[in-house]
């Protein structure tokens, strides 16, 4: 699938801001994920072309960073975390529940395609909030069970945050994501 | 002592994210006023003021900032907003309730240094925060504090906001550094230091979230003011991202040199539940346990390292009395291996064989002789790495067998964990 | 690694004291006093990386462990590489390093000269106390058709990546994935193409990536290396032929910093199955229209009358025999046989000249300009000059690929204040670049010079010694004795054609014309290393000697003499340059060579440039005019 127009233009006015080309690579695979949903190596190879950049840079790159998914998701990502300060607060436990709610185990897509959840070992600095866990990079603290349902309730109907249009995710109707307390 | 709302202090404004609401708190006062003076003498006021950088290793800004070879130019300041230290939670809070402090600080930072481009490296999982510091930069472009004639005084500044991807390692300066070049965020030898080669090899400073938002203060209220805060080697005050076992949990702005147990105590309502505190953890994952013997130390760079662990990037994780330090220090490896970067091999393979380690004693399958085994392994990492997350990979766990080693212990003789089954028989 | 600073730095490494020059790295200054501090990442040709920490020793005053591949030595330093620390630390990096890495070392192909099998036994522990599941990755990846990838054996050090960044630039090779999963690999997994992938497996420290062409071959022990030059080209990349029961089994590089700088391409390296000995073919003369089986002594006395009695004679060799072989050849055509009539090229080709070589290879690092005329075409004919175009970049040269026909571009290019200017052209393109020379040299401040790449690993060596029509040995004038060259034999009524072609690579390839002519001719001598679709035309055929069989010296395109070793053993074929010896003494003349080195002494009397050969040194021309 060839990159939008959008996409390829965004690329390029990122690539022109920085001293070095080579700086847009993580912006390029960010747009090319708005996008589609995730990175194929035929993106990579197109963000190459782009940049002027050896491919197996772009793939080099990409498959470092965790947050580049390799293959489409659920329309919506929901990360739980369970590391140390959130298992301190039951993350364990959320994590549990999520699971059994959702009706897959880690690292799945629920059966309608809404929802792709895993736990991670990441903290996703939300620790005062604990537990937390991030839907589409937007954060749900101080979790409850009753908590989590209403968020898969919200989810199951919601469009994906992403798009073809390289615009925020703010232009999806969504409710405004709970702040951290203080 | 205690509370001293300073970076914090208009953080009940509603709005303040908005440039006019931070304006009439007297934001952008202190970067006027920076413009006013020359960029050296700033420079000295920092170092005067004895601040220190607040991302972990508490070195003195302005000492970084002189650090920069005279003459060379293009240099870069870089702002460090890849906040992933497990326990850590300040950084994401300054910026989503003011995200005009730190770019004021940005400014301050980048005038001082003499930078015409200035970068916030911002952790992938930060998308509000993101957005916010775009909203910020935007705004701030259109008052003109930003661009090619700032205010009118003929200084250029412009603000580059990168985002991550997800990549704990990016938080070490040069493995930051090399992110923000397009690589794989892989740290960089040392020397040469970014101070005299760094992005694109040119001089660079990389300052934290907390460092730059404390400089429109020093600015405008000057290095004596900031002086009087704190303790002697620890000035000013310092946000503590509070969490774990405690009744209010959330990020608190204390003086220097405040009591451990006041924040615990007083801030945070003490441990939750009516159970009793167990131990504690200053500076986040990597930092090593202390006990409640130590909660008269003031929270202090150096007072927490002379009680042996570290202050690290300002994280108070609590933990009471039913908290299995064994899955603990389980939990921190696995993230260190999830986070090791691959480039060193005592990082890459001791993490790994450390974590299998820790899964076997969760499961009950672990040998009594796996403790030393642990500890073997903390000896062929630390001080032996690449750089400083593999070395950290092992403080947390070694501090936990050094005043826990019993739990190892009673994990190998019980065939599992103690606590779980503890909690287990409380429900039944 | 040269270094511009003269300060000396005393330092002391385990009780000895050394003095190094400043910028020297703590394993180079203990390497001088002959401490070896195990290495794995470390490379000399590649910056330091400290990956591995496999070289940390304890240096005083500092508190952690250094690595000594990437820490510079200062005055007054006291290093430890023994201590209980360090030796414990190496047996905990061993220990690591095993953790992942597969226990094959018996099906291995590396076992035997592997590093880390090495290391293990010299500085490892006994035992691994690592018992869980080794992470697995794919083993058996085929990175390409010339190199096969094990990726569990890979202990990331970084050098073929490296390699692909800093020594080749293609960046072909990277890293992917992160932590313990990381692997090396081409984007997408696509087959690699690189002309330079058999330098990662003689790079890689352990037998991640290994030759296909070597595979389950041979152990180290049981190879035969013999030292000798690459037959690929005119480079003169000097190598190591590895045989094993009298086969070859490989070419692995020997380091010439002035040629080849330790690396070899993949064109030559691979290029041995060529000189692989399939058949034992005898010396066959056609009788009745069919060859038949006849012995040295008879085809050797039936050639000899035969060219004789033919009349008009032309006598070809290969630019890929030994001096000694083209020396004899040109003596047997021009004294014995009073034939002119010789040549080694494909067509008429711009003059020969001593001037085509006054630019060294390794001094294209010091020129400030360089151009390479007919751009890709130069690397194709000496791809090793590539690695040395790219160092040269790295270090700043400004190097300037153009079309041959560009020469007014490349003049434009090169500006006015240059100090040294470099051209490299193929021979095909030698005339534009003598006129770019010519112009630049009136253009610009500093020295213009140029290299041309000749063709056939001995191509120079068949033009120093005068396997032209138009010049004898040493670029001498014939004096209104001229033969006729190649493209010209079939026009000239010649009757009669030797043809002496010991590479398979540097044949003689006929031109349709040519086939034609060959297949009329009365008289067609083939004196070859195996057999081949000329043989077909040929009315004699005498079995030869492949390069790789023989002793003897060739010339390489910037006029170095280099010794070539027989690295295999056929010795039931006869020389080739004693079937020379023995038509010529078949027709009268009384030579007496008894060896090769017989030959050389003979050359080095008539043409004493060719003394060089006693330093694999290049000839230089110019002192003895």
């Amino acid at each position: 699938m060839a990159l939008a127009k959008p996409t390829v233009e965004e690329i390029k006015t990122r690539a022109a801001r920085y001293p070095s080309r080579q700086s847009a690579i993580i912006p390029a695979l960010w747009a090319v994920q708005h996008e589609q949903g995730y990175v194929t190596k035929e993106s990579m190879g197109e963000i190459a072309q782009i940049l002027g950049l050896p491919p197996s840079l772009i793939e080099a790159t990409a498959s470092f960073y965790s947050m580049f998914l390799a293959r489409p998701e659920g329309r919506h990502d929901v990360v739980i975390c369970v590391n140390a300060p959130c298992m301190l607060r039951g993350a364990d436990e959320m994590a549990a529940y999520l699971g059994q709610q959702l009706g897959v185990r880690d690292g799945e897509t629920t059966t309608d395609g809404a929802i792709t959840w895993h736990s991670t070992i990441e903290c996703l600095g939300a620790c005062g909030g604990a537990p937390m866990m991030q839907v589409d990079h937007h954060f749900e603290e101080n979790l409850t069970p009753e908590r989590i349902d209403s968020i898969i309730e919200r989810l199951r109907t919601e469009p994906a945050p992403h798009g073809p249009k390289p615009e925020k995710a703010a232009a999806v109707a969504r409710p405004r994501a709970k702040r951290t307390q203080n | 002592m205690g509370l001293k709302p300073v970076l914090t202090k208009d953080f009940h404004t509603e709005n303040l994210e908005q440039l006019s609401v931070y304006e009439r708190t007297g934001g952008y006062a202190g970067f006027k006023k920076a413009l006013e003076m020359q960029p050296d003498e700033l420079v000295e006021l920092v170092k005067k003021s004895g601040l220190r950088g607040r991302g972990g290793a508490g070195f003195p800004t302005g000492n970084k900032w002189s650090f920069l070879p005279k003459g060379v130019y293009p240099r870069y300041l870089v702002c460090n907003a890849d906040e992933s230290e497990p326990g850590c939670f300040k950084d994401r809070y300054l910026i989503e309730k003011s995200p005009h402090q730190v770019l004021e600080g940005i400014l301050i930072a980048s005038y001082a240094i003499g930078c015409n481009l200035a970068f916030i490296y911002i952790r992938g999982e930060y998308l509000p925060q993101h957005e916010a510091l775009e909203s910020a930069i935007e705004e701030a472009r259109q008052a003109g504090y930003l661009g090619k004639n700032v205010l009118g005084k003929g200084y250029e500044i412009d603000v580059i906001l990168h985002r991550g991807a997800g990549a704990y390692i990016c938080g070490e300066e040069t493995a930051l550094l090399t992110s923000l070049e397009g690589y794989r965020g892989e740290p960089r030898l040392k020397p040469p230091f970014p101070a005299i080669k760094g992005l694109y090899g040119k001089p660079t400073v990389v300052n934290n979230v907390e460092t730059v938002a404390n400089l429109p203060h020093i600015v405008i209220n000057g290095a004596d003011w900031f002086g009087a805060m704190g303790t002697p080697t620890g000035k000013g005050t310092r946000v503590w991202c509070m969490s774990g076992h405690v009744n209010r949990p959330g990020n608190y702005e204390l003086e220097n040199g405040t009591p451990i147990r006041e924040l615990i105590e007083e801030h945070g309502g003490g441990v939750w539940k009516n159970r009793k505190l167990k131990a504690f953890q200053p500076g986040g994952a990597s930092m090593m346990v202390l006990l409640p013997e130590h909660l008269d130390v003031g929270l202090d760079f150096d007072a927490i390292q002379k009680a042996g662990s570290l202050a690290g990037a300002g994280a108070m994780v609590v933990m009471d009395e039913t908290t299995c330090m064994v899955d603990a220090a389980r939990r921190y490896v696995k993230f260190f291996h999830h986070e090791s970067c691959g480039k060193c091999t005592p990082c890459r393979e001791g993490t790994f064989w450390m974590s299998n380690l820790f899964d076997r004693f969760e499961a009950g399958e672990a040998k009594a002789t796996d403790v030393d085994l642990l500890l073997d392994i903390g000896y062929s990492i630390d001080g032996r790495s690449f750089c400083p997350l593999g070395d950290a990979s092992t403080w947390f766990p070694r501090s936990v067998i050094k005043f826990f080693r019993d739990e190892f212990l009673e994990h190998v003789s019980e065939k599992g964990c103690p606590f779980k089954k503890m909690a287990q028989e409380a429900v039944a | 690694m040269a270094t511009v600073q003269t300060d000396q730095v005393t330092l002391t490494i385990d009780g000895q004291s050394v003095t190094v020059p400043k910028g020297t790295l703590i394993l180079d200054a203990a390497k001088a006093i002959n401490i070896d501090i195990p290495i794995f990442c470390s490379h000399p040709k590649m910056a330091p990386v400290a990956v591995c920490r496999m070289c940390l020793v304890e240096v005083e005053k500092m508190p952690k462990l250094q690595p000594a591949c990437a820490v510079y030595v200062a005055e007054g330093m006291v290093v430890k590489t023994t201590t209980e620390q360090v030796a414990k630390y190496q047996k905990g990096v061993l220990e690591f390093l095993l953790i992942n890495h597969p226990l094959d070392c018996p099906i291995c192909d590396k076992g035997g000269e592997c590093p880390l099998q090495d290391q293990t036994f010299q500085y490892g522990p006994g035992a691994s106390r690592f018992e869980f599941q080794k992470a697995h990755f794919d083993k058996g990846v085929p990175l390409s058709d010339k190199i096969v990838l094990d990726r569990e054996r890979c202990i990331l050090c970084w050098r073929c990546t490296r390699f692909s960044e800093e020594i080749s630039g293609e960046r072909e090779l990277a890293l992917i994935q992160r932590g313990v999963h990381t692997i090396i690999g081409t984007f997408n997994d696509e087959p690699a193409q690189s002309n330079y992938q058999g330098n990662w497996t003689e790079i890689c420290p352990v037998g991640a990536l290994t030759s296909r062409q070597y595979r389950f071959v041979s152990r180290p022990w049981d190879l035969d290396r013999t030292a000798s030059v690459c037959p690929g080209c005119s480079m003169g990349c000097n190598i190591q032929l590895d045989a094993r029961s009298n086969k070859i089994g490989r070419f692995q590089s020997r380091e010439n910093l002035a040629v080849d700088d330790g690396w070899l391409c993949d064109t030559g390296r691979y290029s041995f199955p060529n000189f692989q000995r399939l058949t034992q073919d005898r010396p066959q003369i056609r009788r009745d229209g069919r060859l038949e089986r006849v012995t040295y002594d008879e085809v050797i006395a039936f050639t000899a009358d035969a060219l004789k009695a033919s009349g008009q004679l032309a006598g070809w060799v290969s630019p890929a025999a030994s001096n000694e072989e083209l020396f004899l050849f040109q003596r047997l055509f021009r004294e014995v046989l009073a034939s002119p009539n010789l040549d080694h090229r494909s067509a008429v080709l711009e003059d020969a000249e001593p001037d085509d070589m006054t630019l060294p290879i390794a001094d294209i690092e010091h020129c400030d300009q360089v151009v390479v005329l007919g751009g890709q075409d130069v690397i194709d004919a000496a791809p090793v000059l590539h690695l040395r175009l790219f160092k040269s970049q790295r270090k700043g040269v400004n190097v300037l690929k153009v079309g041959a026909a560009d020469v007014k571009k490349a003049l434009d290019a090169v500006p006015a204040e240059a100090q040294g200017v470099g051209i490299l052209a193929t021979e095909a393109n030698k005339k534009a670049a003598v006129e770019l020379q010519g112009k630049l040299q009136k253009k610009v401040k500093g020295s213009v010079r140029r290299l041309i790449v000749t063709t056939g690993p001995n191509g120079r060596g068949a033009k120093d010694l005068g396997i032209l029509p138009h010049r004898g040995p040493g670029y001498v004038s014939l004096n209104g004795k001229s033969g006729k060259g190649r493209v010209e034999w079939p026009g000239a009524g010649v009757k009669a054609l030797y043809v002496h072609e010991s590479s398979p690579l540097h044949g003689f390839v006929p031109t349709d014309a040519e086939s034609m002519w060959l297949s009329a001719l009365p008289l067609v001598v083939f004196h070859r290393f195996k057999p081949s679709p000329l043989d077909e035309v040929a009315h004699v055929i005498i079995p030869g000697h492949a390069f790789t069989e023989k002793d003897g010296t060739v010339t390489s395109m910037e006029g170095r003499v280099q010794r070539i070793r027989k690295g295999i053993d056929a010795a039931w074929v006869r020389e080739d340059w004693r079937v020379f010896q023995e038509i010529a003494n078949h027709l009268g003349a009384d030579w007496e060579y008894e060896s090769v080195e017989a030959i050389t002494g003979d050359l080095v009397r008539a043409l004493p440039p060719y003394r060089a050969v006693n330093e694999g040194a290049r000839v230089l021309w110019s002192e003895s005019r």
